[in-house]
């Protein structure tokens, strides 16, 4: 009899296994794969998400193997920003989540899940939990309307049984566990990108760049193995058009966002991998919790890639069922109460507003003038820049940046004008130019 | 396989299993498991379409494989191993129940992975789009046609009007009393608990108050025909100017023909270039617009935080000695219900010779003793540099005014505020209404008429809060209830109208993203029990709106 089983041990799981079983409880990790191992997924830290595997010493040996840096190049039709996340907006969201805002980091990182899960496993193993890899879980035990345990197939295809007082679903978008309990689906966005990447040696763009121009966006960012996650990525409508040449249109998305890095990558590039690619990313929420049973990271709730948000929720989420599950486990509160506010705390105002602005990024619509104008006006303005980038990052809440009076302010301090950017010369033109599609035949 | 062939993309592979998948169900189409094995050509050709699903699935990436967890990959890859044995029935026979039962399912979700989600379901383009943007999406349109560049805007108002979920087009029918009857947007008419108009005492209906304007219009007519600063003033008016002097025990009454004009006015009025303005983030639009006209020096501090003021007032005095300071700040503030420690404020303001402007447009005759406002509770009244209000919340008209201490700030202001000198005065009747309705502000009638409005206010936030909605702020006329998104807040405002509840839906850039609320103004003549049945109302909205949306967002803040 275990106290808690966690299915999936990658970034919700392991993270919560392990700050489980360093408070003394007894927890089981079960994971269909062996590590290390991949999975789809952008595999980008904000500082917030490098963040959290610092407060559980685990950023260390991360660092040692992947590069992170603390600039971020944004440039959006050709009107660039860089900026960096501040600390103590990053001490603000710690804070107001957590409570507590020991181990903030400024660095962001982009590491491989065959880098960053094993590293996750091997904690979590270390921390006492024990960590079953290769293991099929086949059924939730029921009793009483109540999960109390698991039946599955380890590695060596042996039928087991294993039971606890919660299991956490920690597997993904596609969660076994939300599928069998028939768990429904909140808030449903459909429309999303189409994302296609894949890993470039050959040249060194320094740090993050993301960069985009009417309907598509392209993300450099320098990963493991001195490689570069490349990634471009567009409307869905646009997928059918873009996958009949997926290395062609590829290079095409390149070339037509930023001609720099599609030359850099055409010239210096040596691809590394084959394509990856998916355009099932519609976004929804489940229900977070029920009886013996919590779910954690995108079993919870699983939103467009376009923001790169995903690990670092995985993370957010973990610290926070973790804390929940710890004061029930150990009787300081009813279970029941302590979930119940793990998920006022990933239902708040913030979070929805976030969930908003990522599904709304996502339709990959192309820049309205205003947001355009807005990029003007904070060129120069470098804590107003950053403090859009931490908002961005879901560090710092829409509704300080996107207030009124911010954005007047905002505008009456500018220091560079339309007439200082070429997207502005034919606007209206461009953004004809911009709804067609760029992979139609 | 070619060794140096690189791997196929996973899309091309799926594709392949589909293709297979789709071979296999023509072939299998009305026909059972013993024909097939009587069928040689059948068994042969469902272990080819077995063998090919079973090599795609095998080079499908890593990646996708772990992604799509809720594919059977293994039961695809052994497919390989009982195709090698087309012969054997026991085979065949697990083959055929792979292919007829777990395949069709699989075979669904491997093709939703391939198409794009939204061409699943149909949506509503109008109403998508209606609850999608914002207003301030259109603030800065594109072009040189000014007059062409609102189309956008009009375009999307058009969208939320046929969805019935802009809020900015009702029409009221009757006078606006604690019910009323207004006809919305599609020339629909309705009849509901109002908590849409600003008339916290009800005095638009009180007889006195009818009869002073009738007075006033049989005295002077209808039209004060001039600026305050020519002949556009009347007696009534320095009565009126007495009347508030004595109320706020400030000496010197400026007045303005609007609210709006009065917090303008005084602001740049008094404020030059090289001064600087240290403003509430929440401050009301005309101080926010003053403060941007009349200088580029202007910090918006966090919400009520005094020590945020004394920061910035130390900021502004280390590198600026000579110019002056306005710090500015509403009373009670109508979107979050919520006042400053006006006491703390102002002994910083005098620490750092800056001058404090308060705002009591919605508290001054509304709450506090003798309904003196949030400064009245502070005891405060006479001790404020600067305090402006308007009479359109609580003393039935339009207008404001400025009080100050000295004769010399009231001349300057009405010369440099622009919005005095340059517009015509209040009219008479204005006049009268305001003064009938101070003098019964002032007397035990209005005590009373703010205990029933305070009882009410009472009712209403005690029926939402045990619902376990999210009332901000304390106890004031002004109940905002806080919802959140914006969608959620939209269709929850269209379902009030058939439901019989009339209230003010803020959102963006009324209150920042993701913050919308209603804002329910409460009146005297509101019965307590008038105030439950219209929260019981609030609370079925609001649940029947959050299944609509399937939302499942609650509206804590952090």
């Amino acid at each position: 009899m275990f106290d808690a089983i966690v299915i999936g041990g990658r970034c919700a799981g392991s993270a919560t296994a392990l700050l489980l079983a360093r408070r003394g409880h007894k927890v089981l990790v079960v994971d269909r794969s062996t590590f290390p191992s991949d999975v789809i997924s952008t595999h980008f830290l904000w500082p917030h998400g490098t963040s959290y595997l610092n407060r559980w010493g685990v950023l260390d040996r991360v660092l040692a193997q992947t590069p992170s840096h603390t600039e971020i190049n944004l440039v959006n039709d050709g009107i660039p920003l860089v900026g960096t996340v501040p600390v103590e907006l990053l001490r603000q969201y710690f804070q107001q989540l957590h409570g507590d805002d020991t181990g903030v980091v400024q660095r962001y990182a982009s590491v491989r899940r065959r880098v960053l899960d094993k590293v996750l496993v091997d904690a979590a193993v270390e921390a006492g939990a024990e960590v079953r890899e290769g293991f099929v879980v086949e059924e939730l035990i029921s009793e009483g309307g109540r999960v109390v345990g698991i039946r599955g197939r380890t590695r060596q295809g042996t039928r087991v049984e294993e039971r606890a007082r919660v299991v956490i679903g920690a597997d993904g978008r596609n969660s076994f566990v939300a599928r069998t309990l028939k768990l429904p689906k909140y808030d449903e966005r459909l429309k999303c990108t189409f994302a296609y990447w894949s890993y470039f040696s050959g040249f060194s763009p320094g740090s993050a760049h993301m960069h985009r121009r009417g309907r598509m966006s392209i993300a450099v960012v320098p990963t493991n193995f001195n490689q570069n996650m490349t990634l471009v990525f567009g409307p869905s409508e646009w997928f059918e058009n873009f996958r009949r040449d997926v290395a062609g249109n590829f290079q095409r998305a390149l070339d037509f966002v930023s001609p720099e890095l599609g030359e850099q990558v055409r010239t210096q590039g040596k691809r590394e991998e084959r394509f990856y690619g998916t355009v099932d990313q519609s976004a929804f929420l489940r229900p977070l919790y029920g009886p013996g049973w919590v779910l954690a990271g995108d079993a919870g709730s699983s939103k467009d890639q376009c923001t790169a948000i995903g690990m670092t929720h995985a993370f957010r989420d973990a610290e926070l069922v973790a804390a929940a599950l710890d004061a029930g486990l150990s009787g300081r509160q009813p279970l029941e109460v302590a979930l119940k506010q793990y998920e006022s705390r990933r239902r708040s105002q913030s979070a929805a507003a976030y969930y908003d602005y990522v599904c709304t990024q996502a339709e990959m619509r192309p820049m309205r003038h205003d947001e355009l104008q807005l990029f003007v006006s904070l060129r120069g303005n470098q804590a107003e820049t950053n403090r859009f980038i931490a908002t961005h990052g879901d560090i710092a809440p829409l509704s300080e940046f996107f207030q009124a009076s911010n954005l007047m302010l905002l505008n009456d301090g500018a220091k560079e004008f339309s007439r200082d950017h070429a997207v502005f010369a034919d606007f209206e033109a461009t953004s004809r130019m911009y709804q067609q599609n760029l992979f139609a035949a | 396989m070619n060794p140096t062939t690189p791997p196929l993309e996973d899309d091309e592979l799926i594709g392949s299993l589909l293709v297979a998948a789709e071979k296999v169900s023509h072939s299998l189409k009305g026909r059972s498991l013993e024909e097939l094995l009587s069928t040689p050509e059948t068994r042969e050709s469902l272990g080819q379409y077995a063998t090919e699903m079973g090599d795609a699935a095998l080079q499908v990436s890593e990646m996708m494989r772990n992604w799509a967890s809720h594919i059977p990959w293994e039961s695809f890859i052994s497919l390989r191993d009982s195709a090698q044995t087309p012969n054997d029935d026991g085979a065949v026979r697990a083959l055929w129940s792979f292919f007829s039962e777990e395949l069709p399912p699989v075979r669904k979700a491997l093709q939703d992975m391939c198409q794009p989600a939204h061409q699943r379901r149909k949506v509503d383009p109008v109403e998508e789009y209606a609850l999608d943007k914002n207003t301030y999406d259109f603030f800065r349109p594109a072009g040189r046609d000014l007059l062409k560049r609102t189309e956008e805007f009009h375009g999307w108002v058009e969208a939320r009007r046929q969805t019935e979920t802009w809020p900015y087009s009702r029409i009221l029918e009757v006078t606006p009393g604690s019910t009323a009857l207004v006809t919305n947007e599609l020339g629909r008419l309705t009849q509901g608990i109002n908590f849409a108009s600003q008339d916290y005492l009800s005095l638009n209906a009180h007889p006195a108050v009818r009869e002073a304007a009738a007075r006033a219009l049989h005295d002077f007519g209808p039209h004060s025909a001039g600026s305050a600063m020519a002949v556009g003033n009347t007696r009534i008016s320095e009565q009126l100017e007495q009347a508030l002097s004595s109320m706020l025990k400030m000496e010197h009454i400026t007045l303005f023909p609007t609210g709006w004009a009065a917090g303008f006015g005084a602001v740049v009025g008094l404020v030059r270039p090289e001064d600087h303005v240290v403003i509430d983030r929440l401050a009301h639009a005309c101080l926010q617009q003053g403060a941007r006209a009349a200088t580029k020096n202007v910090v918006r501090y966090e919400h009520l935080n005094v020590e945020a003021v004394r920061q910035s007032l130390k900021d502004i005095r280390g590198r600026d000695p000579r110019n002056g300071i306005l710090v500015v700040t509403d009373g009670l503030f109508s979107v979050d219900a919520d006042w400053p420690d006006l006491v703390t404020l102002q002994a910083i303001c005098r620490e750092y010779d800056a001058t404090l402007l308060v705002d009591v447009a919605h508290d001054l005759g509304s709450m506090g003793p003798g309904g003196t406002g949030t400064l009245g509770m502070q005891n405060l009244l006479g001790k404020v540099d600067l305090v402006m209000g308007a009479f359109s919340k609580s003393f039935a008209s339009n207008g404001g005014f400025l009080a100050s201490h000295t004769p010399a700030v009231k001349q300057y202001v009405k010369m440099f505020g622009g919005s005095h000198m340059f517009s015509n005065a209040l009219s008479p009747v204005q006049t009268a209404v305001v003064l009938k309705a101070a003098e019964i502000i002032r007397s035990p009638e209005g005590d009373m008429l703010r205990g029933k409005l305070f009882e009410a206010v009472g009712a209403l936030r005690g029926e939402l809060t045990g619902k376990g909605l999210t009332c901000m702020g304390s106890p004031s006329p002004i109940v905002p209830l806080l919802v959140g998104n914006e969608k959620l807040a939209r269709t929850v405002y269209r379902l009030f109208f058939d439901r019989g509840v009339l209230a003010v839906m803020v959102e963006f850039p009324v209150t920042p993203i993701g913050a919308a609320r209603f804002r329910l103004q409460v009146q005297a003549s509101h019965k307590p029990e008038e105030a439950r049945e219209a929260a019981r109302v609030i609370g079925r909205c609001i649940e029947d709106a959050r299944a609509h949306l399937t939302s499942a967002f609650g509206s804590e803040l952090v």
